[in-house]
């Protein structure tokens, strides 16, 4: 057997608010990433196991949970991991019935089984983990502890609950930043046309101690590529659009950024909201 | 005839609240019994008075109901509720109590099956094994939730044993991801036709493991005991544990019959409680939670009286009891009788142990009766540890209040604490008490007891000392007792405890409570062991 050359392996969760975007974002950038050569499995860790679609091209994939529970632990790799778009790698952990169990536990036992089944190969460059929302309980820390994951990048915009989550996850960072090492690559805009979203983001990010490493606009042709099952780096190739995604993939291949957050009090957040996003007062918002 | 309360206790619901949220209980406390007397409020805090059940008068639950508590930073040794529901349900005779939880949480499994046999022996019951299963689950059911393997352990319990019917505990793990065993309680008990019991006693949810005794209880009132009944007129439930049968000798003049609960019972003696003339108990900290439930749903009286120890308490409890069942025209005789057969034999007694000096480590209400039997017999207690401290019982009737019923019949006790059994502070309570012998019944503190020349009363049987004769026999076992006095003293000089000199130097056991700032300071053993060597 050929020895393939062992290459150093990024391992990057990323996080952020609920419907903030991380499952198209992290397809699109790891579509970007691919179309430079670049080996990339995506593990989503959302029970919902919507995170890779865009790139298998539909809901096609059997959750590693789902088929833990109907055929224990002896399965081959290849049931539980598919490949798309450009040869990306594609697991979801998936979960437990609604209401049943523990979601949470869940990934983790998710990601030692893919360990345990071989799915890290040593000619892999780029693992992502897509994780659920918020950081609800310790499960949906495990990416960012145990050293899975050392790289976070969170996706916010300039809406005020956005930014309380991302805080909040760069909370949860720093608590596991001297055990595992994790650190915090950087803040991904994922536009939602606020009024000075990119200055807020910088503002932000620059508090944390941290960069806004790139600034998605917002573009329909995103919910185009969406209803047709694929990233738009896949759908419209030359639009604007696959640029900006393009260009985030170069980002983080070159990111050398890498810090223990600081995340901020309520009030220092809501200061920086007043200050640099809006202009009507925090009074008129509910929190 | 007890007053009406004003507020009974849920049985509608399956789930129990915590002792501290309905009695305002606590662990860990230190001063004079009569000082615990005052702030206990037993009479204000009872739910006849306050109307809420949790404390003070202000009918409110809340913070301001707890007495202060003195939270020590560390806990060497404890227990949980779901642990007590296994040594209560699980020694049903023909039930079976089904662990929903990893397996660790069974551990305890082998020791409750030793008590079990031992009390099926002072019972004169068939000898056999404790019947409790672990639904033993893995990481899998953690994350997809086990109600097939509880369903699936349900039902092979059922086929293998035949049991009457089947209880299932909750853990704290299968709490945490929300197991619904109320659901699954209710399905298998349409499908088996048995009474199907679900326990919520995660111990996670309260540092007060007797709760697990009222969860059990209430469990078998609301399930269990029988809604249909036929009076027994000649029947008195006695809730108890694992004890010898001393009161069906104590009750015979009487002409009542004692029936048993929950520990050895079988199904059907479980559900005639229902039926019986009244209920009592040899302690109300296990007993008045039951006791009150059995009152409040069926309208079976409870004995308004302290616990038969000791000579004033055994007196008091007859009385009660006969009152109840209406024999009050024959009990001072009977009374006078036994005070006569007895009392030779306890003034001798009494001067053999005259001026000797004990020390009580039991469970809260037993230990208070345990120091009104050895001071019955003229020793003196100038310390003694409960583990818990109820400031009132479920029942709220005055009569049962022991610790006062024990400082106004036997005097104060200066050093009365409260802690659960630990080591690590048991060696300067007992140097503060400087006793002659100990009486417990967690023999896990008899070492270090023997360690400073100590010798223990380890009284597994907790009826030895009930009633008349119980006084007698207590007194002529701790003769034998003393005797081993001359042994704990070789002992003590011949061994050292695991302790650095400054731990052992330290005089209140309870500094950490206080100041435990000071562990920051606090020399370690390995210094100790340094200076030593150095010296050398």
């Amino acid at each position: 057997m050929a020895k393939t050359k062992a290459k150093t392996l990024r391992q990057i969760a990323i996080y952020g608010k609920g419907g903030i975007g991380k499952s198209t974002t992290t397809q699109n950038l790891t579509a970007g990433l691919a179309e430079h050569g670049k080996n990339v499995m995506v593990v989503g860790c959302d029970p919902k196991a919507d995170s890779t679609r865009l790139i298998l091209g539909g809901l096609a994939q059997r959750t590693v949970l789902d088929t833990l529970r109907d055929e224990g632990e002896d399965i081959d790799l290849t049931r539980i991991m598919k490949k798309g778009y450009l040869n990306i790698r594609c697991v979801e952990s998936g979960g437990p019935e609604p209401g049943v169990g523990c979601a949470g536990r869940g990934i983790i036992t998710a990601i030692d089984l893919l360990e345990r089944l071989g799915a890290y190969t040593r000619d892999l460059d780029y693992v992502f983990y897509d994780v659920l929302g918020d950081v609800v309980c310790g499960g949906f820390a495990m990416p960012i502890r145990e050293g899975k994951a050392k790289e976070i990048y969170i996706v916010a915009s300039g809406e005020m609950m956005a930014l309380y989550a991302a805080n909040n996850i760069a909370k949860g960072i720093r608590r596991y930043a001297n055990q595992g090492g994790v650190r915090l690559g950087g803040i991904i805009c994922n536009s939602r046309n606020v009024d000075r979203e990119n200055e807020l983001l910088e503002a932000f990010s620059k508090e944390l101690g941290t960069q806004l490493i790139h600034f998605i606009p917002r573009d329909n042709v995103v919910q185009h590529a969406e209803i047709n099952r694929k990233t738009v780096i896949d759908y419209k190739p030359g639009s604007k659009q696959a640029e900006a995604y393009r260009a985030l993939a170069k980002r983080i291949e070159e990111n050398k950024k890498f810090v223990i957050p600081e995340p901020m009090t309520p009030e220092r957040l809501e200061e920086i909201l007043v200050e640099y996003g809006l202009f009507d007062g925090i009074e008129d918002y509910a929190i | 005839m007890a007053k009406k309360k004003t507020k009974a206790l849920d049985l509608k619901l399956a789930n129990v609240d915590s002792r501290e949220m309905r009695l305002g209980s606590i662990i860990s406390w230190d001063g004079s019994a009569s000082e615990l007397v005052e702030i206990s409020q037993y009479e204000q805090r009872s739910r006849k008075h306050s109307g809420s059940g949790c404390g003070v008068p202000c009918g409110e639950r809340g913070k301001s109901c707890r007495l202060a508590e003195l939270n020590m930073p560390f806990s060497q040794q404890t227990m949980c509720a779901q642990s007590i529901v296994a040594c209560q349900i699980g020694n049903i005779t023909d039930c079976i109590l089904i662990e929903h939880s990893p397996i660790g949480c069974s551990a305890y499994h082998p020791r409750f099956n030793f008590g079990y046999k031992v009390g099926l022996l002072r019972r004169g019951k068939k000898l056999e094994n404790i019947r409790i299963f672990s639904t033993n689950l893995q990481e899998n059911d953690m994350v997809f939730g086990a109600g097939g393997k509880l369903r699936q352990s349900i039902r092979d319990a059922y086929d293998r044993f035949s049991p009457k019917a089947v209880f299932i505990s909750m853990s704290c793990s299968t709490a945490i991801i929300g197991e619904d065993i109320g659901s699954i309680a209710v399905e298998m008990e349409k499908a088996l036709g048995i009474p199907v019991v679900p326990l919520f006693c995660e111990g996670f949810r309260s540092k007060h493991w007797s709760t697990g005794f009222d969860i059990s209880q209430h469990g078998v009132v609301r399930q269990i005991v029988r809604k249909k009944r036929k009076k027994q007129d000649d029947l008195l439930n006695i809730v108890a544990l694992w004890g010898t049968d001393y009161f069906t000798e104590m009750l015979a003049p009487l002409g009542l019959r004692v029936n048993y609960m929950i520990d050895m019972a079988s199904f059907d003696e479980l559900a005639q409680a229902s039926e019986a003339a009244a209920t009592a108990t040899f302690c109300h900290t296990l007993g008045s939670y039951m006791a009150t439930a059995l009152e409040e749903k069926f309208g079976v009286p409870q004995i308004d009286a302290p616990q038969p120890y000791g000579v004033a308490a055994t007196d008091e409890w007859l009385r009660a009891v006969a009152k109840a069942v209406g024999k009050e025209d024959i009990i001072e005789e009977y009374i006078e009788s036994e005070h006569a057969r007895i009392l030779p034999r306890l003034k001798k007694l009494r001067e053999q142990l005259k001026g000797v000096r004990g020390f009580v480590s039991t469970g809260s209400a037993f230990a208070h009766s345990m120091v009104e039997v050895i001071r019955e017999l003229g020793v003196d207690v100038e310390g003694s540890l409960v583990f818990h401290h109820d400031p009132v019982y479920d029942s709220g009737y005055e009569k049962q209040n022991t610790l006062k019923h024990l400082v106004d019949n036997y005097g104060d006790i200066p050093n009365f604490s409260v802690s659960k059994t630990q080591q690590y502070q048991f060696y300067a309570l007992l140097k503060r008490a400087n006793p002659d012998f100990i009486v417990i019944r967690h023999n896990g503190v008899a070492p270090l007891a023997a360690k400073m020349g100590i010798p223990s009363f380890a009284m597994g049987d907790e009826h030895f000392p009930l009633g008349y004769d119980g006084i007698i026999r207590m007194g002529d076992a701790l003769i034998g007792i003393l005797a081993r006095k001359k042994f704990n003293n070789v002992l003590k000089r011949h061994v050292s405890l695991p302790y650095t000199d400054w731990w052992l130097s330290q005089e209140d056991p309870f500094i950490l409570a206080k100041h435990p700032e000071i562990l920051d300071e606090a020399p370690t053993a390995f210094d100790d062991f340094k200076e030593e060597t150095y010296a050398k």
